[in-house]
């Protein structure tokens, strides 16, 4: 069977079938209430959606037309078109739609084994959210133009929202679920300032326009990149970030690891037109990557959730994404981006199937794993090598373009930075896989146990995918740009340097698991894991925006609405007075007439 | 009769048959309510449909002469933007209709009084004659005392501030107080729009018909005067700054459908009156002018917002974020963009329709937990899934979501401050858009999420029958325009672009702003 012209378009495809899903499962009531089901029905429309991107993909040879573009009107303005919505299918979108279907499938997959106990109700609005999840991240990917790539933008943040607060009864879910919303609103009203100057300044919300004031074009870049860091957990935006998993493992897979939280990246990545040549922006870029993909690492060594180390963990690789963007090495930026897709998401999954066995999050009780969970530990010590930057391994590779990128570009500081963010990243990587796998089992209520095929099956998928991916890093560069240069590999000093750090790093965390301790650091590293940015952000909150906003209301209530009962008790206080006049002594009035009479007269004659 | 006389003329028919049906009857009094809202319904989505986009201009017209003398008619007709604002009215009367449902106390008179009131809202948008315009736009607002005042709720505020005297004396809080308080403010409000009218009128051969006064050429020196009386005017409807206290007492005061009317559509009316007579009539006033209401309106965009997280009382935060919101729709018509009128008059819909979801959800959720009190509820989702659901759509359309209505309309706002003479606009507008995340998701929080509920509230249950029906309806219009916003916008745009021309031309200073303003 050939897609003919009377079927439907494969980039409506990718749209439609998670669509369908998620109308069906939240308009009929009985099937959202049988979860499973519900969840059968999301797994088939995320099928049908990775189909089609996988053909779209495959369509692609590295060509300027882009394969498919398609728009509407979306916002007239004077008969004319100011915003259309549609879809944009090049071979900058193409690899991403892969990524997200790919990691959005096995995600829903593991979710139905590791769910299992949930009530199917919950379980029912849990795969809803991650169909229109998988919408809203292929309207973003897909979008024509920035204002679709906002809306897109926006829908995954609510989707993130609602899945952080899956267990809305528990007070700190809900919490986090709020804060995350929060700190993204915070920053997408840079975007959306951005947004506005951008149109303002040339009448369209295009990827690429044309003549652009250089003063302006630093303007809108860098309101773009306030939005980015909000996304992408830039410091100091970073602080929803660990808070968002409080939501189910697989959603942290899924959202706050692989997909969502790249968007940033993404975003930057299809605006490239823009911000190529916006070097201002693009110096901001690099530096605020490289503080983020140090000072999330420290955040990481001194975490012992496992779930949060990795979240920092994201923060940090993250940061290596936008600084090679910052760099000007955008393939880079874009293949790291594809290659910790996979890594994070197999490590998240990793993460579930070690909850799920040990019933904590924390590190200090897991130990000795290997043993009774030998696939899980092969698939996570894949991740975390990945991770660490070990050949042959997909994070490598793409770790190794970003800093050669980086070097090119003259940026000494954030180089630095990245390469001792590489050490650092090797250093709690390693003291987390011995801290889980290796030594004893520190806790005694827990009875481990390998997970169940449904769960190994996507986690086995995604371990391949780490170990193939890196090396298809010249054909991503032509995917890409047209040529290979952007992203083959070479032996080089960077990468060799990188790779000793990375050693190094692994050894150090060993050493650090085994019971050696920085006790000389331990003072920093308690500063660091009582996170006073966030406290402060919590100050801000509390001590600020509350006792203002309750100054306005009270404000509002007794000096702007005061105003208005004063003249209410004005009027009522010059009618009791007035009312006096009227005493109903024919004295009084006669007296009142012969006053009236005396200045008429007056008047009269004296002529005044 | 035509058309539009049909859909105007149909609630007050309605409403004069309730008075000879015995108030024990009240199927049959909800029956011919229902009728009514319902044939106005049907009326303003035949308007829709027949109001022909390429001709564009005012269509559907009738006039009959009332008051030959006196240069009064019966006049009407309808453009763009007219409907829009009519599919508005209709869908939240039949909404309120639904919502009120349930209402005992004395359901006859409340429905009466109800349709009355919402005629005089789909008079003010279709009128082309302004003695009419005017007697529409007093029907509209009067019946509030009535409904307040004897269907209202009351619930004291503390005595304090400086003021305090004036406190202990008037009763602040009581729903007798906002009754008089709401009618009171927008009355002086009527009075110098009446006065202004006469201006208008007397400035010329005696006629009221819109069309003529419209084309009248006004002396600068008059616009300068009669504008800022017109914008204050229509304004105090429109919740504008300082004159906009009526509103979170009214609103709190009135019964559920009250205040889905009230906020929903008769704030609009402000707006509108401020847009379509202020504006287009007196372009020479409107562009001196502009600076102050733009400035004012972010004013009000942001003091409501920040107003809005100071309060503990949930109705209370709900009147406030329509403050903040009919800023933007003030700050929408202050750019005189083509965008900024698009973005104005499609927030007059979005918000009608958010903030008649609001308040139809605030009702049901006080009449099972009989609270008012944001912070002594929690985990109320358990109970109510569906209000919890259609109160967060509520919250997102609130916070300019995509997808939701009230995007499209801020964004369009925000790109018009952008291009008009004054750009800074746009940065409070985006601020007062970020704050509002902060309160509607704490409040859905407060409510909502969490453990719970507590033994306080054991009459908890979700929506049952004809309770579903106004928060689908009003939900449903959310999307729909809120993901294809063209539907709406095509009918707007039309008559931006005819009104903005309209004032160009007229107007000094103004073209070169509106042609900067074009892509």
């Amino acid at each position: 069977m050939t897609w003919g012209a009377w079927m439907l378009p494969l980039p409506a495809l990718v749209l439609l079938a998670p669509l369908t899903a998620f109308a069906l499962v939240a308009l009929i009531p009985p099937l959202r209430r049988r979860g499973r089901v519900a969840g059968l029905v999301v797994v088939t429309g995320s099928t049908v959606s990775l189909l089609a991107a996988v053909s779209l993909l495959c369509g692609q040879h590295g060509l300027d037309q882009p394969l498919s573009r398609q728009v509407w009107r979306w916002l007239p303005s004077a008969g004319q078109d100011l915003a259309q919505v549609g879809w944009l299918v090049d071979s900058t979108s193409a690899p991403m739609l892969v990524v997200v279907g790919l990691v959005a499938l096995c995600v829903q997959v593991y979710s139905f084994s590791y769910l299992e106990d949930e009530p199917g109700p919950a379980l029912g609005r849990y795969f809803g959210w991650h169909a229109l999840f998988v919408v809203a991240m292929q309207i973003l990917v897909l979008a024509p133009n920035l204002l679709q790539a906002f809306v897109g933008w926006e829908l995954v943040g609510l989707c993130s929202y609602l899945l952080i607060g899956y267990w809305w009864k528990e007070a700190h879910v809900g919490k986090a679920a709020v804060k995350a919303f929060w700190v993204n609103k915070v920053a997408d009203g840079g975007l959306l300032l951005g947004l506005v100057v951008l149109v303002g300044a040339t009448g369209t919300f295009a990827w690429d326009p044309t003549g652009l004031d250089p003063a302006v074009l630093t303007a809108v870049t860098l309101l773009l990149f306030v939005g980015v860091m909000g996304k992408s957990a830039q410091v100091p935006l970073h602080v929803w970030l660990p808070d968002a998993m409080a939501g189910p493992t697989p959603v942290s897979a899924l959202l706050h690891a692989a997909t969502m939280v790249a968007a940033g990246v993404f975003l930057v990545v299809r605006a490239w037109p823009l911000f190529e040549g916006a070097e201002t922006t693009l110096m901001v870029l690099c530096w605020f990557g490289g503080i983020t993909a140090f000072a999330a690492a420290c955040f990481a060594l001194v975490e012992d959730d496992v779930k949060k180390m990795l979240a920092f963990s994201t923060c940090s690789q993250l940061g290596y994404m936008v600084a090679a963007l910052g760099a000007g090495a955008m393939v880079a930026g874009y293949f790291h981006l594809t290659t910790h897709a996979m890594f994070k998401a197999l490590l998240f999954l990793g993460a579930g199937s070690l909850i799920h066995a040990v019933g904590s999050n924390s590190m200090a009780a897991m130990g000795g794993l290997r043993k009774q969970m030998p696939w899980t530990c092969l698939l996570f010590v894949i991740g975390g090598l990945a991770l660490a930057g070990i050949p042959p391994l997909a994070g490598f590779f793409s770790k190794d373009l970003v800093l050669e990128g980086l070097m090119r570009s003259g940026h000494w500081g954030p180089f630095v930075l990245c390469l001792a963010g590489v050490l650092l990243t090797a250093v709690y990587t390693g003291r987390a896989l011995v801290r889980i796998f290796w030594g004893e089992l520190r806790s005694p209520e827990a009875h481990p146990h390998e997970s169940p095929a449904l769960m190994l099956l996507p986690m086995v998928l995604l371990g391949v995918a780490t170990v193939v991916v890196g090396f298809l890093g010249a054909h991503f560069s032509v995917l890409v740009t047209g040529s290979a240069e952007g992203g083959a590999f070479h032996i080089g000093p960077v990468g060799i340097g990188g790779l000793v750090l990375a050693l190094a790093g692994l050894g150090i965390g060993k050493w650090l698991a085994d019971g050696g301790s920085l006790s000389a650091l331990a003072g920093v590293a308690a500063q660091i894991a009582s996170s006073p940015l966030d406290r402060f952000y919590e100050t801000v909150w509390r001590r600020v925006v509350l006792v203002a906003a309750a100054g306005v209301a009270w404000i509002d209530r007794y000096v702007v609405d005061g105003l208005m009962n004063l003249v209410g008790w004005a009027s009522l206080w010059g009618a009791e007075r007035a009312r006096r006049l009227q005493t109903g002594l024919v004295t009084d009035y006669v007296a009142a007439v012969a006053v009236g009479v005396v200045v008429l007269v007056l008047y009269t004659v004296g002529g005044l | 009769m035509g058309l539009l006389s049909l859909t105007v003329l149909s609630p007050m028919v309605a409403a004069v048959c309730l008075l000879f049906i015995p108030s024990v009857s009240r199927a049959v009094v909800r029956l011919v309510s229902l009728c009514g809202a319902g044939v106005s319904l049907v009326g303003a989505l035949l308007v829709t449909a027949r109001y022909d986009l390429a001709v564009g201009g005012i269509q559907l017209r009738e006039q009959w002469d009332v008051v030959p003398s006196l240069g009064i008619s019966w006049k009407l007709g309808v453009d763009g933007w007219g409907v829009s604002l009519l599919l508005l009215t209709a869908v939240i009367i039949t909404a309120g209709v639904w919502a009120t449902w349930t209402e005992e106390r004395r359901a006859k008179e409340f429905y009466a009084w109800l349709l009355v009131l919402v005629t005089g809202v789909f008079g003010v948008f279709v009128s082309l004659d302004l003695f009419l315009f005017f007697l529409f736009y007093e029907i509209a607002v009067l019946p509030m005392y009535l409904l307040i005042g004897i269907w209202g709720s009351t619930k004291r505020v503390e005595s304090g501030g400086p003021f305090r005297f004036a406190y202990d004396l008037l009763d602040v809080g009581g729903k007798e107080y906002a009754a008089m308080k709401l009618t009171l403010m927008l009355l002086a409000g009527s009075a110098l729009i009446l006065a202004t009218f006469f201006g208008m009128v007397s400035q010329g051969p005696l006629t009221w018909d819109l069309e003529v006064l419209q084309a009248r050429e006004y002396s600068r020196t008059f616009q300068l005067i009669a504008f800022p009386a017109l914008w204050v005017g229509f304004g105090s409807l429109a919740g504008l700054f300082p004159f906009h206290t009526w509103s979170p007492d009214g609103h709190a005061s009135a019964p559920t459908a009250v205040s889905m009317l009230h906020a929903g559509v008769l704030m609009k009316l402000g707006a509108f009156g401020v847009i379509r007579v202020g504006m287009v009539c007196l372009p020479e006033g409107a562009t001196a002018w502009a600076f102050v209401v733009g400035t004012v309106a972010v004013v009000n965009v942001v003091w409501g917002a920040i107003s809005a997280m100071g309060q503990k009382d949930l109705k209370y935060v709900v009147a406030y974020s329509s403050v903040s919101h009919m800023g933007v729709v003030m700050l929408g018509a202050a750019t005189m963009t083509i965008e900024g009128w698009n973005g104005a008059v499609f927030q007059m819909f979005a918000h009608g329709v958010m903030t008649g979801l609001f308040f139809a959800l605030v009702g049901l959720v006080y009449e099972k937990s009989h609270s008012r009190e944001i912070f002594a509820m929690g985990g109320f989702a358990s109970k109510m899934p569906a209000v919890a659901v259609f109160f967060t759509i509520a919250c997102l359309s609130s916070l300019g979501l995509p997808g939701m209505a009230g995007f499209a309309a801020e964004l369009l706002v925000f790109v018009g401050a952008w291009n008009s003479a004054h750009a800074w606009w746009a940065i409070p507008g985006i601020l007062g858009a970020v704050i509002t995340a902060f309160y509607v998701l704490r409040v859905s929080r407060a409510i909502f999420w969490g453990e719970g509920p507590s033994e306080n509230f054991p009459d908890l249950v979700d929506c049952r029958g004809t309770e579903w029906v106004a928060p689908i309806m009003l939900t449903a219009c959310i999307l729909l325009f809120g993901l294809a916003p063209d539907l709406l916008l095509r009918f707007i745009d039309v008559s931006t672009v005819e009104h903005l021309g309209w004032l160009t031309e007229h107007a000094d200073g103004v073209a070169t702003l509106v042609e900067g303003g074009q892509p």
